[in-house]
């Protein structure tokens, strides 16, 4: 009898006798049982707050048994997961196809289709989730949803067409990918970028709406619209978050990208098969690095904006109940950091030729240690009364000292750095530059190096002997030493190493396995991350649905503590994942027995070497 | 036995974040409370009674410990140590008091060399104090080296509950006319409340400007749940009744609202 597999991958094998379609069955009763119980759910009578039934138009009903709070930043979190990854992927997945293009090399069509059968496989997800999400508002928070439709009811026009802008370039892009191949693959390119146009117009769109929440605009003292809908939209918050989110996004999915490779890599038969996962990965991992880097700028800049629309709201955020937050975020982030560089240096083991960078590693370690152990310092130490008194305050007199932005600011930039050596060490690992300036070149590379260095760390410490209105601005300093630094290093790097002599080719697949953890802990890490910043940025509003304009006055107006915050992004995190799993899964059911779509899995370098 | 790849990688994934849910419950756990609304308005309220309420308004709701601190120079905004004597002398020919009421509805007015202009009026949203708790928190501020002598007339009456935006959102579309019947009858409201011209009884607030000094929000959540809007100082907690929800009828209570909104 003929053993039964199914791709997510093609490698899961089935117990023989057990068809397929009896997993698709269980799969689809279970999913409209979970739909007929939430339908049951929402449907049961609601005990409506004290306040709500003695009128007719409620300002808030109750959702049974969670409440209202619970049941909405629930279904928020794993919609915008899913939305960040939709909108993350493809952004990268058409330039892989626009590189598979020009450069004739079907392994990035592959990659890119196989990046774009993920996002496919987690659209109407995404668009179900919004759904539901709309329905919470609108039966739980009435009142708030009838002000925010008064203020934008115009662009829920412009987001329903956009929506089906999206869909239909989405589905024409990738059903149309042997269709629209050979000589009209420039249309199918042009498809791609259309479609990532109107994602990130959506993104947009609906930043106005959580923005103007956060700093509202264009409304007079009732908080009616004084002029048009563009003066809402266009508010201190809005344009610093679009960029925050799409920079976000694409790191988002280049880790979730990366992951699933992990997950193929580790579960893979063949040599050959783990080559193509171990490629993937670390084109997800390269992908999410490099976005990753120019994230705290982004963050920088969103930071001074809450500052610039409200000082009390930027105190509130970094210095009041939320101070804590802080340093739950540089614990994440010094994990993103440690990780991604971990992996990389694993991954050199594959390079032959790299041998001659290993030295570099112990001190980059160091540098990455520290500087996470400084950036997870906090001001403030929790103590006794008596350590109190001992240490003259709750600031300890050495530890309070690194706790400051001026100390976290110069470790990150610096940890920034640290990071985009390790790249270029990468990049250059098996390669040798033949260019007769090169010698000049690399001196050039270390001066800039060494000169952003020096930028971050001068005033880091001028930053101490100024007052913090200064010091702000001593942050914009050291993001553009950095970031001049990464360009400079990247605009010499490429053409030196143009034509460059070969030490060997990358032996894909032979990585360490526990690498591909490193690959999965990344995934979970950004995740659980993206759930806090969501924390983070609704909950400075604190008891206000839109900042100093509407008030929260339900039961839940409180702003948990972080305790609580973090059990929520906890199971969430956990639910988005399961649902991933179980989408690729059902992504995955119709390619079994055949390539999809005629596209054929290339064969990577190193994978056939290894099995001799 | 082979434990497959799906159940290592999501051991792993929950393990890692079990650990970052483990540390976020293993520091300080602070929760941000709404603040409560507090009226002083029509009660007999002793000096010392509002430099304390003035006080817990300074830690709470109005967020000044945010930047300022007492007897301890702070890097945003100046230690307010003494500031009761040192406010006469701040501005020429302006009495501590003013400076301290200007200080806090105009902070733009005089910036203290060397901080930045960065407070927000502490009578608009976010913070939104209302004329009590301007008030109270003006007395203890005095109260820090001055003496205290500011009363609730110099208060100005422009200064709102909750700002215009808290009072415009809300539109009850109740009859004033049937809710004062409710006022004087049904509701027995008369017996404890002055309301303008009508009643006397001294047992409870005098509600004749109540709709100038309280939010609409709270004046609903006050007749539904008395207790859990909180008692007014100086008045007895626990008497005004609270089973008006179910002794009013709908109409009959946004009626009572819509009269008391009324009284400015």
């Amino acid at each position: 009898m003929p053993r039964r597999s199914c791709d997510f991958g093609n490698k899961l094998v089935f117990r023989e006798g057990f068809p397929i379609v009896t997993y698709v069955q269980r799969a689809v009763w279970l999913l409209v049982a979970c739909g007929v119980a939430l339908i049951v759910l929402a449907a049961l009578p609601v005990d409506a707050q004290t306040a709500a039934q003695a009128t007719k138009d409620p300002a808030y009903r109750a959702f049974p048994v969670f409440g209202s709070r619970l049941a909405v930043w629930a279904v928020a979190q794993l919609h915008l997961n899913f939305a960040a990854f939709i909108l993350g992927v493809p952004i990268f997945a058409v330039i892989i196809e626009a590189m598979g293009w020009r450069t004739g090399e079907a392994r990035y069509d592959w990659l890119s289709h196989e990046l774009v059968k993920l996002t496919f496989a987690a659209f109407s997800t995404t668009a179900l989730l919004g759904a539901l999400l709309l329905f919470l508002f609108v039966a739980y928070y009435p009142k708030f949803w009838a002000y925010m439709t008064s203020i934008f009811f115009p662009t829920y026009w412009v987001y329903a067409l956009l929506f089906f802008a999206e869909t239909f370039t989405v589905y024409l892009w990738y059903y149309g990918w042997n269709w629209l191949s050979g000589p009209r693959k420039w249309i199918h390119v042009g498809l791609g970028v259309l479609s990532n146009l109107f994602g990130t117009a959506i993104l947009v769109v609906a930043n106005s709406w959580v923005t103007f929440m956060m700093s509202p605009a264009g409304i007079d003292d009732s908080g009616a619209l004084k002029g048009g809908v563009w003066d809402a939209m266009y508010n201190f918050t809005w344009m610093p978050i679009n960029i925050h989110r799409l920079i976000a996004n694409i790191v988002f999915g280049g880790t979730i990208c990366a992951a699933y490779a992990a997950f193929r890599f580790l579960g893979a038969r063949t040599a050959e098969e783990r080559a193509r996962y171990d490629w993937m990965g670390y084109i997800g991992n390269f992908i999410a690095l490099a976005a990753f880097i120019v994230l705290p700028f982004a963050g920088y800049y969103l930071g001074r904006e809450i500052y610039a629309f409200n000082q009390t709201m930027g105190i509130t955020m970094m210095g009041g109940f939320m101070s804590w937050l802080w340093i739950i975020q540089a614990i994440l982030i010094g994990v993103l950091f440690l990780g991604s560089n971990y992996y990389l240096w694993l991954g050199m083991e594959r390079i032959p030729g790299s041998e001659r960078y290993r030295k570099y590693v112990p001190p980059m370690l160091i540098i990455l240690t520290v500087g996470f152990m400084i950036w997870a310092t906090p001001r403030s130490m929790v103590v006794t009364l008596d350590e109190a008194r001992a240490m003259g305050g709750t600031h300890h007199p050495l530890l309070g000292f690194f706790g400051v932005m001026s100390a976290k600011n110069t470790v990150v930039n610096l940890m920034i750095l640290t990071t985009f050596l390790s790249f270029v060490l990468y990049r250059r690992a098996n390669k040798i530059a033949r260019k007769p300036w090169a010698k000049t070149g690399m001196v050039i590379q270390w001066a800039a190096f060494g000169a952003a260095a020096g930028v971050v760390v001068f005033y880091g410490v001028y930053g101490y002997f100024v007052e913090s209105i200064v010091r702000i601005g001593f942050s914009v300093y050291q993001v553009l030493a950095v970031l001049a630094a990464i360009v400079l290093v990247m605009a010499i790097d490429i053409p030196m190493f143009k034509g460059a002599r070969t030490t060997g080719q990358i032996r894909w697949g032979t990585i360490a396995p526990h690498s591909q953890y490193v690959l999965i802990l990344l995934a979970v890490t950004f995740t659980w991350l993206m759930g806090l910043m969501g924390f983070a940025r609704s909950g400075i509003r604190q008891h206000w649905h839109v900042y100093g304009v509407m008030r929260d006055t339900s039961v839940d107006a409180a702003t948990p503590a972080l305790g609580y915050a973090a059990n929520v992004i906890t199971l969430v995190t956990l639910a988005f994942f399961m649902l991933v799993l179980f989408i690729f899964w059902l992504g995955g059911l119709g390619e079994r027995g055949a390539e999809a779509h005629g596209h054929a899995a290339p064969v990577i370098a190193g994978g056939r070497d290894a099995e001799r | 036995m082979r434990i497959p790849v799906v159940v290592k990688v999501g051991a792993f994934a929950v393990l890692v974040m079990a650990a970052y849910s483990g540390f976020a419950n293993s520091i300080p756990q602070i929760e941000s409370k709404p603040p409560q609304e507090l009226s002083l308005e029509g009660g007999n309220v002793t000096p010392a009674q509002l430099v304390k309420a003035g006080e817990e308004i300074f830690k709470t709701k109005g967020t000044c410990e945010i930047c300022h601190r007492i007897g301890q120079k702070g890097t945003r905004a100046p230690d307010l140590a003494g500031i009761g004597a040192r406010a006469a002398k701040t501005k020429p020919g302006m009495s501590a008091k003013a400076y301290i009421l200007e200080s806090l509805l105009q902070p733009g007015a005089y910036i203290v060399e060397g901080y930045p202009n960065i407070m927000p009026a502490v009578d608009k949203p976010p913070i939104a104090l209302n004329r009590s708790e301007v008030w109270a928190i003006a007395a203890f501020l005095e109260s820090l080296g001055g003496t205290v002598d500011v009363t609730l007339n110099d208060i100005p009456a422009s200064v709102g509950a909750g700002g215009a935006a808290a009072a415009a959102e809300i539109k009850i579309p109740g009859d004033p006319k049937a809710g004062e019947a409710v006022f004087q009858g049904k509701g027995t409201c008369i017996a404890c409340h002055k309301a303008g011209k009508i009643g006397a009884s001294p047992v409870g607030p005098d509600l004749s400007q109540i709709a100038r000094i309280q939010t609409p929000d709270y004046i609903m959540k006050k007749i539904l749940d008395p207790k859990g809007a909180g008692a007014v100082a100086n008045y007895p907690p626990g008497v005004m009744p609270q089973d008006f929800g179910t002794r009013l009828t709908s109409k009959e209570y946004v009626d009572l609202v819509a009269f008391l909104l009324t009284l400015k």
